[in-house]
Parts: C-alpha cells; structure tokens; sequence
C-alpha cells in the first residue's frame, strides 16, 4: 500500500486514476488504501459546488479551472451525479462543460455516481478528494448532485461551500428560508445576462441583508457563530440518516463568521467569476491556518465514523425487525403488552428526542 | 456495502459534426442498462478521449462519428491508448461506416463496429459479452 501511495504522490496518473476505482468499492485493500489516505492529507483545502440541476455548477468549474491555470495553480475536480434509482446507471455528463481542460495535465477531473447515497455525495466523494490532494492537486473542487438536502452534505465535507442559485428553480426563495444562507460562504447567482437572474440577486441580497440583522440581534444574546447555526441545521432532526459531522463540530471554525457573501455572475462568458475566485481564494488563505486544517481533517474522519456506525445499526435494526421477531413485537403491542417506547428501548436505540 | 462498482463506459463523438442525437440514445440506453456512462460530448479529440477515458478509468470507451473521417481518427484513437499503456479498456464504434472500412477498423483492436439499423438490443448484447470476463478496474494495481 506504501508503494502506492508513494506513486500517487509521484504523479503517477494511471496510479491515481485506478486508485479512484478501487476506494469506490470496499474490501481489504480498499479499506487499506482509506486508511492510508486519511493518515497522509488534510492539508488542502476543498471547494465544494452546489445548487439545482442545470445551475451552471459545471460550467462555473470551467471558468475557474481556466483562472486557476494562469495562476499557476493544480486543480483537481470530482464531479458527482446521481445514480438511477431504477438500474443503478449513471450519466456522468458534467465533463461535456470541462473538455476544454481534458488534456491539461495539471488537471484531473473525475466523474463519479451517487451510488443511491440519500446526502448527494457518494462515500468515494472523499477518498477521491483525499487521492487529488496525495497527487499534489491544490484546491480541490467538488461538485455536488444539488436537490433536497444535499447542500447539507457538501457543507460537511468542503472546507469552502459555494451555494449556486438560478432563474427559473422557483423555489430559490424557499430554498433560503430553509437555511442556506447559513450553510454557503459564498451565494452565487447565476445566469445574470437574463433578467430574472438580475430579479432573483436582488431578492437573495435583500433577504441576506435581512439575516445577517437578526444574526446580530441574536448575537448580542448569546455569540452564536454562523458555523454554530451551520451545525444546528445539518444536525437537525429534519435531517433524514445523518451521516456527516457538521462543520466545525462543537468548536465553531470562526467565533466571528462573516456574513455570507452574495455575488452574480455569469458563468458561461465568464463575466463576474473573477470577482468570486478573488473571493474564493481569500477563504481559501484563511482555511490554510493549522488549527483550521486539523479541525476539518478530525471533522471529516468524524463523520465517516458516524457514517460507519450509523449504517451497521441501521442493518442490525432492520434485521430485528423482520419476521418473526417484529411480528411478535407487533403482537404485544397490539394485546397492550408493550408500549412502542419500551419496544424501542429494547431494540437497543434511544430515539433522539425533540424538546 | 457493495464489493463491486457498475462498469464505466466513456460513450465520445469524434469529427466535426455536430449532431449527436445517436451518441445520446446509446448514453440513455447504456445508463438504463445499468453502466456508469461518462459523456464527453462532441467534436472531441482523440488526445481528449483518451485523457479523460485514463483518468476516468473506464472499461471501454464508444466512439462515435457520422463525418466520415474514421480512418484518420479511430487509428489515433487506438494508438494514444497504446501510449498511455491503456489497451486493456474495450473500443467500440459507431455510426456511419462503410462495410468496407470495418476489417480495417477491426484489426486496430475495436472490438465492434455498429453500424445504423443494428439493434439496441443487439449493441447491449454484444458490449455485455465483451466487457464480462473484466475483473474490476482497481483490483490489479495494490
Ligand atoms: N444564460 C446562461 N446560461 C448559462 C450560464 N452558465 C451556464 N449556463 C447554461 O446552463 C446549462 C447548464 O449548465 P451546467 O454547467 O451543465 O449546469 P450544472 O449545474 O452543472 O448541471 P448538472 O450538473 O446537470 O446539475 C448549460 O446549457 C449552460 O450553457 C450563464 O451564465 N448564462
Ligand atoms: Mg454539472
């Protein structure tokens, strides 16, 4: 496994390209390789991307693949799309938007499938990233499957979350509410050449303005910190299977978060991306700090943890409740034996209570 | 947790022309036959197929090309595979080839040529056979 690695780490392409294919399955050598990963990086910082399907998430990649290039910079990419609930196939079609870089070597993009994970994010999401970061690629750029609750789960994976809305989703304003001016550091409105884009940034911005007043307000009672209510949101109970450590976990990343930045561009000319990159690096700098960086590193293995857990109670659960067992359970229950909290309490779990 | 992945299959349009509603139905079709289909789209390069199709890691790539200049592209295609040391990932092609020019395509290691008006069924069939002795991609290389 150390000879591996250390061709990773020598830009072996073919090394890392089929490493990527062995961490998106399990098994001895799999889990060796995970293992050795998560020992030997942490240091890069991870840019994720989210919004709605046809956002422009890809198409934003492009533009700063293109701007990172003349900075001299390495990218690497991983590009995650859903997985067919019916056939388990995938179309990977985010790459169509970045050919343009296909054959720079300072760049290596890979596709992968959701392999029906619920957060939007498949687990080989991370490992691939890990793998970029071993080959000495800096940022890494994340692209996520954007519906439902999967801003959430790039939020806890990415060291720098990048929310993209865009004319004609319709439910951006409610997407808001729900809490994603709190999980993004940057809010990106697309597509402004049109002008229900130029609509929908003046909303966003007003409603930005709007929370980041009751954010002070409520600071003034007790400092709660944008990564705190970040951490809230993803650890809500709404939240179906958590499987992720929220960001920053119980020590805040910043006491003092900024409030969230609000910018529109256009992805597809370019026009306004430059704007958002000097942003993005910015965050960047800060997120290289060595608190910072070991933080995410034990926030990321933290969740895998959790991830781990979560699904072996999840199969033990779901083998105690199949026949015969759950219809006797079911039987007590119903003759007032038992009560469905004592049924609970026997099953092992303590359901997380609302209060 | 699954000890295997679906099959990867890299479905490209070389040449000029811009229309790739065939390399679209096949994408469909490949995803619904449960692949992983990484869609490059078109008026590709061959340097551009095989890059994305190494780092990508696929088990076989689909070229397909309706302009009429396969004999230039698909030998190139064949060839920069050879220099990335990759010809262990499958070739297929498709589009409008003439009968004629589907030995010498064969002989550059394209497993299968489909030209139109083979069945989807047919396609499905024959990529299914040629990709299953395959062991999965990562296993080799520990
Ligand atoms: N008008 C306009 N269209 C854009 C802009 N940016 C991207 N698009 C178009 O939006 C469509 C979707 O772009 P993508 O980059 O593929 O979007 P995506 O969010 O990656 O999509 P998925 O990966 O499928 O979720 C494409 O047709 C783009 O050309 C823009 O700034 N203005
Ligand atoms: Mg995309």
């Amino acid at each position: 496994m150390d000879a591996l690695v250390d061709k990773i780490r020598g830009g072996e392409r073919r090394s890392l390209a089929r490493a990527m294919s062995l961490v998106d399955q399990s098994g001895a050598d799999a889990e060796a390789l995970k293992d050795a990963l998560r020992r030997e990086t942490g240091d890069v910082p991870w840019w994720g991307f989210t919004g709605p399907p046809g956002v422009g998430k890809s198409t934003l990649i492009d533009a700063l693949l293109g701007m990172l290039r003349e900075r001299g910079r390495r990218v690497g990419v991983v590009a995650v799309d859903p997985t067919s609930p019916l056939s388990d196939g995938a179309l990977l079609g985010d790459r169509v938007r970045m050919m343009q870089h296909a054959v720079d070597l300072d760049v290596f993009i890979r596709s992968l499938a959701t392999h029906g994970r619920e957060g939007g994010l498949s687990d080989a999401t991370l490992h691939c990233a890990r793998l970029l970061e071993l080959a000495q690629y800096d940022p890494v750029l994340i692209e996520s499957v954007g519906v439902g609750q999967n801003e959430v789960d790039i939020a806890s994976v990415a060291d720098i979350c990048v929310v993209m809305l865009g004319p004609g989703y319709g439910d951006e304003i409610q997407l808001i509410k729900a809490g994603l001016l709190e999980v993004a550091d940057i809010i990106v409105v697309n597509k402004c050449d049109t002008p229900e884009a130029n609509r929908l940034l003046a909303e966003v911005r007003e409603q930005g303005k709007r929370q980041n007043v009751e954010s002070r307000k409520s600071k003034v009672e007790s400092p709660k910190s944008k990564v705190e209510s970040r951490k809230s949101k993803v650890e809500s109970p709404k939240s179906k299977v958590q499987t992720s450590i929220a960001r920053g976990g119980s020590h805040g990343l910043a006491s003092e978060a900024p409030p969230t930045e609000i910018i529109g561009i256009e992805a597809k000319s370019g026009k306004g991306v430059d704007a958002l990159l000097d942003k993005l690096l910015e965050l960047d700098r800060t997120a290289r700090g060595t608190e910072q960086r070991q933080r995410y590193r034990h926030r990321r293995i933290l969740g895998e943890i959790k991830r781990g857990v979560m699904l072996a109670c999840e199969q033990n659960l779901d083998r105690a409740l199949t026949a015969p067992a759950a219809k006797e359970l079911l039987a007590k229950l119903e003759r007032g034996e038992l009560s469905l909290d004592a049924i609970v309490a026997q099953l092992g779990a303590t359901p997380a209570r609302h209060n | 947790m699954d000890t295997s992945r679906p099959k990867r299959i890299l479905i490209g349009k070389v040449g000029l022309d811009g229309h790739d509603r065939g390399a679209k139905f096949i994408v469909q079709a490949l995803r619904n036959a449960g692949y992983e289909v990484i869609y490059t789209g078109i008026r590709r390069t061959p340097e551009q197929i095989v890059r994305a199709a190494v780092d990508e890691d696929v088990d076989a790539i689909g070229l397909s090309l309706l302009s009429g200049a396969h004999n230039e592209l698909f030998p190139r295609v064949a060839e920069l595979l050879q220099e990335e040391d990759a010809e262990n990932i499958v070739l297929f092609a498709g589009g409008t080839i003439p009968d004629k020019d589907i030995p010498h395509i064969e002989s550059l290691g394209f497993r299968k040529v489909f030209t139109p008006g083979v069945p989807l069924a047919e396609i499905l069939s024959a990529i299914e056979g040629e990709l299953a002795g395959r062991s999965d991609g990562g296993g080799a290389i520990v």
